[in-house]
């Protein structure tokens, strides 16, 4: 019994001292760190870009969380939840006593009020777009101070985990637009330049020792479009963090002190190549026809040395991609799909079936045009610039010859979207949804994003027809085993048929000075402030500078 | 000998300076936005390959841009937007354009200010030293510093003032000094070689009585002209400076609108600095009349 008493009294004293250490370190304190592009947006319901997001994750109350590293949701301002059997209703039950920034309080109604405001078709948000799964209104019933239930046309899939992006707007505040329930708010957009967010004083949340959060004063986030001069400024402590380093960096980084970089493991990002198989689009009808030609595609997937890629390009903290869905998505990723083996005797043997020669170290096709074509990626980017040459010289061993063309990201968007000239794309689609569901439009093939033929009346071929089908049936059930077998079935098929030509998954690499406390870098968005109320600044960590 | 009526010819002169600056302004604006216009890209947004968005979300994003997509009309309701002191709005920092000038203008106004004073006080004062020094170890050392200058782009010579902690701001000096040193020094020396110069310093003058009545009067017409080029020359450093210096000012809001395809800031900020340097130039042109006048 005395040692337990003694035990406390130690456990409580240090407590003390620990707390009294960072008050001292965070009084008046700042976390700076650059974002490489302007928010396009304030507006938490009109959030589509990384910039934007940043922002909504800084300052967004929302009900439910994704935790970073479990994956799983966690209560917010909604201490309870429950979603309907048949997936098209959920009740939020809410923390009490809540206020915005401003000294609003919170209340079902202003729940209420986001989620009509986000499902206003007039508005086209991206986030209210996730919940659109029927026609028809959504319904919101204020049930309490405390309860509110929300009603869907039509069940949706996942429907718990959509609301970590709705960030609840107020329905009273006279600055709704600022009002935030998040750890911060905007206090001054210099726009181009600067945002400098502050310290919400009517923060709910608190620590073990009753501290309200969070400990970090104010944010300074500057807008830096150049990652050698982001790095510079790492170095000379003029900011905090990184949160996505090249590897190159990361490595000089590691070497020079380790315990300011982090290797956080595969990202959910995957580079990835395809053809041009719109019909109506400008090429020569036998090069639509190679483009077509699954066996084809096979080919130049088995040609491609991943692991090369990996090593080369990546410095080792990338893997070969396997799927649409990265490894880093611990529950979707079907994990008995293996990456395409290297191997240009079996891709030869496969454009022989098709009619192909190789002779004199060139291939030609069954009517005698060698086999060329161009690669499109964005300038300015490294690695795709390297991928692409390392592909160039992997296809040359099969007798191909590939011409790569860097364009700027808007006249290459311009090429995938609207005009089609073009005959083969290398690029990283972002994904921060764990949900398969959050990709609908990239595989039916009636989609915007089928990006290889997008906005197909019917499916051109029998396996989109099959993935059109299976993609269906998953976002009908409420069966999550069920649903990931569907899943699991398109992305083998997608293994096959290969419409998207998967490289790598890049590894997520950060920075993280060693002045900021209690930073456990993940590979999931966003990866160093995930549990920003929690960060502090304070002395090194360890004298490796 | 024609005698003119001073009033009626200074409001000629600058009626007519005005109209085509006036004319000038317009087709640039005009030239700017069709340019910006036919890039490829134009009209493109990055959203569109969302997963998430409908397909009549989709059809929003592109048609936010439909305005932009038929430049005459584009064109006409800016202008008549202009007339009515509204610049419109940027598409990429959905701010005001008058706004965002208001808060930019000052800082480039700043740096380009400071560059220009550094350049001008720089490479005049070592162009009167190689040009009046019988030694030619100022010439040669000047002329070697200002070479080298020349050589590196605004670009490298920002990149390294951000690398070594150098005020980026002094940059625009540094581009501005070699033009200025080496066009100066040429026309003081061309001076210094007039027959009334040399009679002038072979009835004994002193140094710098020679300098300011008998060479700076012959080249001071030419030296105000290269002030209205060097005032052009300093925005146009001031774009990669603000960039890599990290700068807000309007230098960096062009380089963004540019790579944004952001049509409504691109025309207000080619209109700007078309203005400013045909204002300059002018300006210049004005103040070096009488001086030519005199000579003539």
């Amino acid at each position: 019994m005395k040692w337990a008493i003694l035990s406390a009294g130690l456990l409580l004293s240090s407590c003390a001292i620990f707390g009294a250490r960072q008050a001292v370190a965070q009084s008046g304190s700042q976390l700076r760190f650059c974002i490489s592009a302007e928010p396009k947006t304030l507006n938490p319901l009109l959030v589509d870009d990384d910039s934007s997001d940043t922002i909504r994750y800084l300052t967004g109350g929302v009900l439910v969380r994704l935790n970073r590293i479990t994956q799983q949701l966690q209560p917010e301002l909604a201490t309870a939840w429950k979603v309907s059997r048949g997936g098209d209703a959920i009740s939020f039950t809410l923390r009490r006593n809540v206020r915005f920034s401003d000294g609003t309080p919170l209340s079902a109604a202003d729940v209420a009020y986001t989620i009509q405001r986000l499902m206003d078709p007039a508005l086209h948000s991206p986030t209210g777009d996730s919940f659109r799964s029927g026609k028809g209104e959504v319904e919101t019933r204020v049930v309490g101070e405390d309860q509110v239930d929300i009603k869907f046309p039509a069940p949706i899939v996942g429907l718990d985990k959509l609301f970590d992006q709705v960030a609840i707007l107020s329905a009273q505040s006279p600055n709704r637009e600022i009002a935030a329930l998040g750890p911060y708010y905007v206090a001054e957009n210099k726009a181009g330049a600067y945002l400098l967010l502050k310290r919400n004083p009517n923060y709910w949340k608190h620590d073990a020792a009753g501290r309200q959060l969070p400990y970090i004063d104010s944010i300074r986030i500057e807008i830096e479009q150049n990652r050698d001069i982001e790095a510079l400024r790492f170095e000379r402590g003029e900011i905090d963090f990184i949160d996505s380093l090249s590897a190159e960096y990361y490595d000089r980084l590691a070497t020079r002190a380790p315990a300011m970089a982090h290797d956080a493991g595969v990202s959910l990002d995957a580079e990835q190549m395809w053809f041009n198989e719109v019909p109506n689009a400008p090429l020569p009808a036998y090069k639509k026809a190679w483009f077509a030609s699954a066996r084809f595609r096979r080919a130049i997937s088995e040609s491609i040395n991943r692991a090369d890629l990996a090593r080369v390009v990546f410095h080792g903290h990338a893997q070969p991609a396997v799927s649409w869905i990265s490894p880093a998505n611990r529950f979707w990723f079907d994990a008995s799909l293996r990456p395409q083996p290297l191997d240009p005797k079996s891709a030869l043997r496969l454009l022989t079936e098709d009619g192909f020669s190789l002779r004199n170290g060139a291939l030609y096709d069954r009517e005698e045009h060698a086999v060329e074509f161009s690669i499109i990626t964005n300038a300015g980017n490294r690695y795709r610039e390297s991928m692409a040459a390392m592909i160039q010289q992997d296809l040359a061993g099969i007798g191909i010859r590939l011409n790569i063309v860097t364009l700027d990201f808007p006249s290459l968007l311009e090429r995938i979207t609207r005009s089609h000239n073009y005959e083969a794309c290398l690029l990283g689609l972002v994904n921060n949804d764990l949900d398969p569901d959050a990709q609908m439009n990239v595989w039916l093939s009636s989609g915007e994003n089928h990006i290889w033929n997008p906005n197909q009346e019917t499916p051109a071929t029998a396996w989109e027809a099959e993935i059109d089908r299976l993609m269906r049936a998953q976002a009908s059930t409420m069966d999550v085993k069920k649903r990931k077998q569907e899943v699991d079935e398109v992305q083998e098929i997608v293994w096959r048929q290969e419409p998207f030509i998967y490289l790598v998954n890049k590894d997520a690499l950060v920075a993280v000075s060693t002045n900021l406390h209690n930073a456990r870098p993940v590979a999931l968005r966003p990866q160093v402030y995930w549990n920003i109320d929690q960060l502090w600044m304070g002395p090194a960590r360890r004298r490796d500078r | 000998m024609i005698v003119r009526a001073p009033g009626r010819f200074w409001l000629r002169t600058l009626g007519r300076h005005a109209a085509r600056i006036f004319i000038v302004l317009m087709l640039g604006g005009f030239l700017g936005a069709t340019l910006a216009r036919l890039a490829p890209g134009f009209g493109q947004d990055e959203e569109e390959l969302d997963s998430r968005l409908s397909r009549e979300s989709v059809a929003a994003l592109r048609q936010s841009h439909g305005e932009e997509e038929r430049l005459p009309a584009f064109y006409a309701h800016y202008l008549g937007r202009l007339l009515r002191g509204d610049l419109g709005e940027s598409q990429t920092l959905e701010e005001p354009v008058r706004q965002l000038l208001a808060e930019r203008f000052p800082d480039t106004l700043a740096s380009v200010g400071l560059g220009l004073a550094l350049g001008w006080a720089a490479g005049l004062s070592l162009a009167v030293a190689a040009a009046m020094s019988r030694s030619g170890l100022a010439d040669v050392a000047a002329g070697l510093a200002a070479s080298i200058l020349l050589c590196l782009p605004a670009g490298v010579l920002a990149l390294l003032f951000v690398m070594v902690r150098a005020p980026g701001r002094l940059v625009i000096g540094l581009i501005v000094f070699p033009k200025i040193f080496q066009y100066a020094r040429n026309l003081l020396r061309r001076s210094a070689s007039l027959p009334h110069v040399l009679t002038a310093r072979a009835k004994g003058l002193g140094a710098v009585r020679v300098l300011v009545w008998h060479i700076l009067p012959v080249a001071g017409p030419q030296l105000l002209a290269l002030a209205g080029v060097s005032v052009s020359l300093a925005f146009a450093a001031a774009i990669p400076v603000e960039v890599l210096s990290d700068l807000p000012g309007i230098g960096q809001l062009a380089w963004k609108a540019a790579m944004g395809r952001d049509l409504a800031l691109l025309v207000n900020l080619t209109m700007i600095v078309t203005m400013i340097t045909l204002v300059a130039n002018t300006g210049a042109e004005l103040l070096a009349q009488p001086a030519r006048e005199g000579e003539a």
